[in-house]
This record gives structure tokens, sequence and C-alpha cells, in this order.
């Protein structure tokens, strides 16, 4: 089996890690727990972030605007002071820092692999500020602790959380027969429905029409958030039965009876074991671990195991690894932007992120350039994570990720920032001739390209070697 | 008229062959024509960019956005004093307005109305392509768009082989590429490695670092990258913070220092544009109009109807085309924003026609299903 088996499913081997002498055992029995998580600093709950968003929203909305409503130069300056206070401009970057302390550090990397995967299958897209409050505990609070349940169990989650309520507009649909519809005039807001089956479950190979993507909507409508002065939108998800629907419906021809808040919990047990969605799934799990344009073949056996135990996480995980190593040799996948960053930085042991010391933040002024280079770094090699452009989250097609600029910052990003990633005690030849030779079978090859430069040690020097390195073909494509 | 360069001149010279004889309107579409896009995201305040002149109305509703000096375009419309370029052209008959004009979206949501604005669908996130992606491939112009930003726009999706500029914040060595792209072999690397052949046939100025922050900069590259025969065809710039709900103002307000913005890069496109911009449109994009009222914090909230701001060389003449709705209570939609009046995809689609030298019929049918968009190329642009 070669090294690119721990690429494929996790992030290469660490300089202390070495290959082991039976890699599908060695990943499959990485899914069955959830590791912790591992950063030292700071880790936020998904509540005390909602607070704060409540806090930065209110603020601006409620005070601000209305105080300083005749001078734009005043408001902007009230707005930035409230931005640091609240921490709109600090919890993405902590959360970036937990993220890919954990893709670094982790002992059970593979599974941090399906935790990437589960995160951009339910996608919260950029919306509002929930990339600056919400996102990043949504992945750590909902997505992870379901990695170990059934895919309904997931589906059942992530839809009743607060960020993909407001990240697809929930709490704005009325059932218009509702108490609330009918005072108000009010009516659906198909959004979220529509995503439930487009994106997270089915997706459109099961034929759904409008109409149900209405009945769907009705079974959903209530499942909003609870609405104060001064809170606003941020209060807890609840079942509000005044905006409900009431009657039968009907969803890919079942019917669910009038039942209230049952009636959603009812339809997801439908949907998420449903064949097409489970063939769907699986499809995307194998796009993601084998390649782009999977087979049935390369399919069917996660298709079988999800049958078997019932839409059981551990054990579709399990088959998709062992369909990846099955495949490692004969196929091929290209990594987007910021897995192959996490990868560079598990591999070569760099300097991200910070560390929980310097990410330490006063809430006094705006983070400093070392608090931020991290997200800066991921925004500017183009994959800033929490900030898809649309729900259906970020691709996991090469064509979608090989543009001029796109490449060209991956060599900008090698040759030019990472030797200021590189530790002081990792600036040797040595040390990456051992790291090429820990991960890859060709090595030697790889060494003999930047074999001219084997004794400079300054940044550009550095920048001369990693800048090649980092952007073989068999480092940006497995 | 299906008539890409390349099949002109494949066309053309059995023409001369049987006939002896080469028609000049061929010799017009040989000229490449650009298509300039500016995504205004946030919802542009049409109101805001092309005033109405003396509605009381809107100056009762509008006490503290009202406009001191606006500049004169007719006796029914004046133009912000920040656009000034779109005035300047206004007398060479190269800048034109289309009033209370939006795409078919009235839900204010700025998500749902980008991402329908790029797509040019009905239902949000049904559709993965954009309207522009889409008209280019159905004119087999392939390889001839060019984005102002770093992801592949989803305006320009749908259509292979775009380019696009956004430099990093430093120089990447050409020996460095060269060197990486002597290594990529074989079929599964087919992509990288073509993609990688754009990247060295580049030309020079596109090769430098620049600051991609700085939207002047971008916007001469685009010019002189537009200005070349060979060179893209379609532009697309983004530009966002259109979203004013407090202290909108009125001449220097906040959505003045957006305008300003689009001013500026029409500027830069005009001037560096020379002789092309005589064969270039630039239309703006956007998702939404906004409130006729202004509300607490003399902002104005999401609304519906807006301008589409547009300058080139192909236009027929100077106006504001508009069938306008007015602005009594019972004339505005749900009794609170500018109605949409035109559909702004029957502009789109009749700019396409004209800059890819395609029939608008043909393009209304593949690219936006056939939805009735009346063919407004007569009235707008020179054909």
């Amino acid at each position: 089996m070669s090294l690119s088996f721990y690429r494929r499913v996790a992030f290469g081997l660490s300089p202390n890690e070495k290959p082991d002498k039976d890699p599908l055992n060695w990943a499959i029995n990485q899914l069955d727990t959830i590791p912790d998580l591992l950063w030292p600093g700071t880790i936020p709950t998904e509540k005390g972030l909602r607070k704060k968003y409540g806090e930065w929203v209110y603020g601006d909305r409620e005070v601000l605007r209305k105080k300083f409503k005749n001078d734009k130069h005043a408001y902007r300056k009230a707005k930035d002071e409230l931005r640091i206070k609240t921490g709109e401009r600090y919890y993405e970057l902590n959360e970036h820092a937990i993220r890919h302390f954990q893709t670094k550090y982790s002992k059970q990397p593979v599974f941090e692999r399906f935790w990437l995967f589960w995160g951009n299958h339910f996608a919260i897209s950029e919306k509002d500020f929930l990339a600056e409050f919400s996102t990043g505990p949504y992945q750590r609070e909902i997505i992870r602790p379901n990695m170990v349940k059934t895919f309904e169990e997931m589906v059942q989650s992530v839809t009743t959380s607060w960020c993909m309520i407001h990240h697809l507009d929930n709490s704005e649909s009325f059932g218009p027969n509702s108490k609330k519809g009918m005072e108000w005039g009010e009516t659906i807001n198909e959004n979220h429905a529509r995503e439930l089956l487009e994106l997270h479950t089915v997706s459109p190979n099961a034929g759904y029409t409008q109409e149900d993507v209405i009945q769907l909507a009705y079974i959903m409508t209530g499942w909003a958030h609870k609405w104060d002065r001064k809170n606003l939108e941020t209060g807890d998800i609840w079942f509000d039965q005044e905006m409900h629907q009431k009657g039968d419906k009907i969803v890919l021809g079942v019917k669910y009876k009038n039942d209230a808040k049952r009636e959603l919990a009812k339809v997801i047990h439908d949907l998420a074991t449903h064949p097409i969605c489970i063939k769907f799934v699986s499809t995307k799990l194998c796009r993601h671990f084998i390649t782009d344009e999977p087979t049935e073949e390369m399919i069917n056996p996660v298709i079988e195991a999800w049958n078997k135990y019932n839409g059981s996480l551990i054990e579709i995980h399990k088959a998709v690894i062992t369909q990846a190593y099955k495949y490692n040799e004969i196929t091929h996948k290209f990594h987007p932007p910021e897995i192959w960053l996490m990868q560079l930085s598990r591999m070569f042991d760099l300097n991200i992120p910070l560390s929980f010391e310097k990410m330490n933040y006063t809430f006094k002024s705006k983070p400093n350039n070392r608090q931020r280079q991290l997200s800066w770094i991921l925004r500017e090699i183009g994959h800033s994570p929490y900030r898809a452009k649309q729900p259906n989250g970020w691709s996991d097609l090469e064509v979608d990720w090989v543009s001029p600029e796109l490449l060209l910052r991956r060599f900008w990003f090698a040759s030019v920032e990472l030797p200021m990633l590189v530790k002081s005690g990792n600036r040797s030849h040595g040390f990456i001739l051992s790291c090429l030779k820990n991960n890859f079978e060709d090595h030697k090859n790889m060494a003999s390209l930047i074999d001219n430069f084997r004794f400079g040690t300054s940044d550009y020097d550095l920048g001369q070697k990693y800048g090649v390195i980092c952007n073989l073909p068999g480092v940006l494509k497995i | 008229m299906n008539c890409t360069r390349r099949n002109f001149l494949i066309g053309g010279s059995t023409t001369l062959f049987l006939s002896g004889y080469f028609p000049k309107i061929s010799f017009a579409s040989m000229q490449k024509k650009n298509l300039i896009i500016i995504s205004l995201r946030g919802g542009m305040d049409g109101l805001t960019a092309v005033p109405v002149i003396g509605d009381k109305r809107l100056k009762k509703l509008r006490k503290k956005l009202i406009l001191e000096d606006v500049l004169n375009l007719n006796s029914d419309f004046g133009l912000h004093p920040k656009l000034e370029i779109f005035h300047k052209l206004w007398q060479k008959n190269q800048a034109a307005f289309v009033h209370a004009t939006n795409i078919p979206y009235t839900g204010r949501s700025h998500f749902d109305g980008q991402n329908l604005m790029e797509t040019g669908a009905h239902i949000p996130y049904k559709e993965k392509t954009g309207w522009l992606g889409r008209g280019l491939l159905a004119s087999n112009i392939i390889g001839k768009g060019l984005a102002i930003s770093l992801p592949m726009p989803l305006l320009l999706r749908g259509v292979p082989q775009n380019n696009n500029f956004f430099p990093s914040p430093d120089f990447v060595e050409t020996k460095l590429i060269d060197q990486i792209y002597n290594e990529f072999k074989g079929e599964h690397n087919e992509l990288i490695k073509s993609t990688l052949d754009t990247i060295r046939q580049r030309p020079l100025s596109m090769q430098i670092a620049t600051d991609s922050d700085d939207r002047k900069k971008l916007a001469l590259e685009a010019a002189k990258q537009l200005k070349d025969q060979s060179g893209p065809r379609v532009a697309v710039f983004d530009l966002d913070g259109f979203d004013t709900h407090a202290a909108q103002g009125g001449v220097d307000g906040a959505h003045a220092d957006e305008l300003e913005e689009v001013n500026k890069i029409v500027t830069i496109l005009h001037e560096n544009l020379g002789q092309a911009f005589d064969n270039t449109l630039i239309l703006t994009l956007t998702e939404f109009g906004r409130t006729i009222k202004q509300n607490g914090g003399y902002g104005t909230e999401h609304g519906y109807g807006s301008a589409i701001l547009i300058a080139g060389g192909l236009l027929k003449k100077s106006q504001v085309y508009t069938d306008w709705p007015g602005l009594k209570k019972k004339e505005l939609f749900e009794g609170r924003d500018l109605n949409s009046t035109i559909d702004s995809r029957a502009v789109y689609n009749s700019a396409m026609s004209v800059c890819f030298n395609q029939d608008p019929e043909f393009l209304r049918k593949e690219v936006f299903w056939g939805d009735e968009l009346p063919d407004l190329s007569q009235e707008l642009f020179k054909i």
C-alpha cells in the first residue's frame, strides 16, 4: 500500500508518526469514538456565542443606527468599537485555530476528515453573522457529536439547530392557515424545506415536485427561534404551534397526519432512510475520499453497509475507508485548498495555528496580524471554510478548484508565506528530506528537484524548495 | 446571426469563393465586442443613483436622504453627483439607464436574490450555472470569460476555461511555475496542465503581483485584456456594500461611497479601453432596490425595483428607459417599494445578443428557459 493512503483518508504523517503495518486497520480503528478537541485555548459554547451574536446585532441595529443616523463617520467608528467588544472580529479566527489544531494533532485524523466532510455536507454558507459567531460552534456541537450516531439522528439535530434554521430562514416560515399566519397574512418560506430535500437528504434524483417542497415546508412551519426585544433573532429554537400549518401533509407520496411537532421527526425518518438518499450521500462520500466520479462498484459496498447497519455512521465510515483503501492505487483525487494546507501543516510540522497563548484575546482592540494569519491564509488560498457561497457548501470536484488564480495562490503560499511558518528547528534540508521520505514513495525524485538549494536555510531558499514540492502533481493530487 | 470569430472565418472564405463578395456586415461582426457586468451586491438603490425629479411624495418619505444637487439628465430624472463618468458619457450618447427594473424576485433576501441575479432563475439555488456562462456556451464562445475575483463567480459558470485575475499579495516566480509545469504528466493531470498553460501564456502585465484590494489596478488590467482583439470578451466585476440600512445619506452618504466605486471602475475602463470602448457594453446587476421610505436609522430596507446603469459605445442613445410605475402608495410594490415594470433579464438577454452576435430569441430559449423576455436591443443598443 502506498503512502498516499495517509493523505487520501487523513492529512499525511507528521514527523513523529510512522507508517502503520496495517494501514486499513489503522484507519478503521479511528472511527468508533469522538476524539476530544485538543485546542488548549478557549472553546466557547454555541449558546454563549449566540449571546454574543445577539449583543452585536442588537447594539448595531437597535442602538448605533439610531444614535448616529446623521453621521456616517461616527457610526462607522462606533460600529468598529462594537465589533471589538462583542468579538465579532475574533471568534471566527479562534474557530479556525480550533479546527486546524485538531486536524494537525488529532490521534484520529481519519475521524477528523469525516468531520470536515459532514460539516460541508450540512454546510452553513456565508449569511448575516453566522461565520463570525455561529458556524464554528455548530460544527463542534451539532455535527461532531452525531458522527457516532445514525445519519437520521444527524439530520434531526442539524434540521432543528439554531444555525441551520437561521441560515435557511425557517423562522420566517408561517403556515398560511396557522393562527399567526392568518392574523399576520404570512405564508411559508420554502428555503429550508427545499434544501432538506435537495442537499441534505434525497437530492433531485428523487424526482420531488414543487408541491412536495411546499408540503414539507408546511410540516416544518413552527420550528423557529424565540424572539424578544433584547436578543432579537438569537433566541433558542422551539416549536411554535401558532405558526404551524394545520392539516395532513403529503411528501413524496407519504401521508403525514396532522400531528404538530412530531410530524418533522417522522418525515426526516422517511427521507433519511430513503434509498435515493442513501445512494446520494454514499456517492458524495465516495467522491470525497475516492475520486470525482465514483463508479457503482465503488459505491455499492457503502450502500450495503448503510442498509445492513441501519444508517450507523460508524459503519458507513468504515465501509467508505475500506473502499478508499481498495481503490487507492488506481484512482486519483484532487484536494481542495484547506485540506492541502492541513496536510502541509501536519507533514512538515508548520507553525499553524498560532499558539493558544498568542491567540488569547482581550476584546479591547482589533485582533493582531498574527492572530488573523491563519484565517487570512485560508481566504487568500480561496477556501475560508465557514464562508461557502451557497448552502451546497464547497465543491468536491477538481474542476471547481483549478482556476489560474486559485493555482497561483497555492504557488504563492508555498513559496512566499510558508517559509515564515517553518519552525526554527526544522529549517535544515535534512528535515525536509525526512518529511518527504515519511510521506512519498518517490521522495528521491522530489528531493532531486530541490537539490540546488540543499545548503540554503534562508526564507528565500526554503521558499524555493517548498514552492516546488508542495505543488507537485503527487501533492496537489493523490 | 450565429457568428463567432472562428465560425466567421470558415464561413467567410466560402462566401468569398462563391460570390467574390465580402459582405460589409461581416467586418462589423469580426470586430470583437465586449460585455462587462458589474455586480452590485447588497441591493443598489435606483432612486439614489437615478433620482426622479420633483416627486413630492419621495421628498416627504426621504427627508434625510434627498440629494441637494443632482446632475441633470432630462426633465424627469437626475443623476447622483458621484456618477460623473456616466454624466460625461451621457452627453456623447454613451450612457443610459433602465429604471424601475429588477429580476423577477420579490423575497428581499440578499442570498436568494444574489443567487437569482446570477443564475437568472426563479427558484433560489436550483440552478448551478449563471446566465452569462450559459449565454457564452450557447454562443459557442469558449475561454473568453474573465472574472475579476478569486473564485469563479456563479454568473460565469456553465462555460469552461474561464480566466480570472485577482493576484496574490506577492509575486510568483516564472521559474517556479515552469519547474512545476514540467512535472505534470499523464492524462489525469490534464486539467491542471492546461490551466498552467493558461497561466504561462498570460501577458506579462497579468503575471505581476498587485494589491487585489485596489480595484483601480484590477480595472486597469481588465481594460488592457479586453482591448486585445484575441483577449477576453466578457468581464465580471464584483462590488459589495450597497446594503445601507443606516446613514445612507445623500450626496456624501454610505450609498454615495459605493456609487463612487462604480464610477471609478467605469472611468478606468473608459479611459483605458480607448477605441474598444465603442464596441463595449458595461451593465450593472443587483439583487433588488430599496424601500422608498427611509427607516429609523436614515437608511433604507430591502426593496424591489431598482435601476441598471449602462455605459458603452454600443448604446443606441442616451436615455432613461422606463415604464415608470409612479411612487403613490397604491403604485408601489406591496405599498413600500418602487415597482419593477421591466424584467431586468430582458436587458441582459438583449445585451448578450448584441455582444455575442446572437439572435435574442435563441438566447432567451437557451439561457432563460424561454421565459417571456421582450427583445430590447432595438430600443437600447446599436445593432
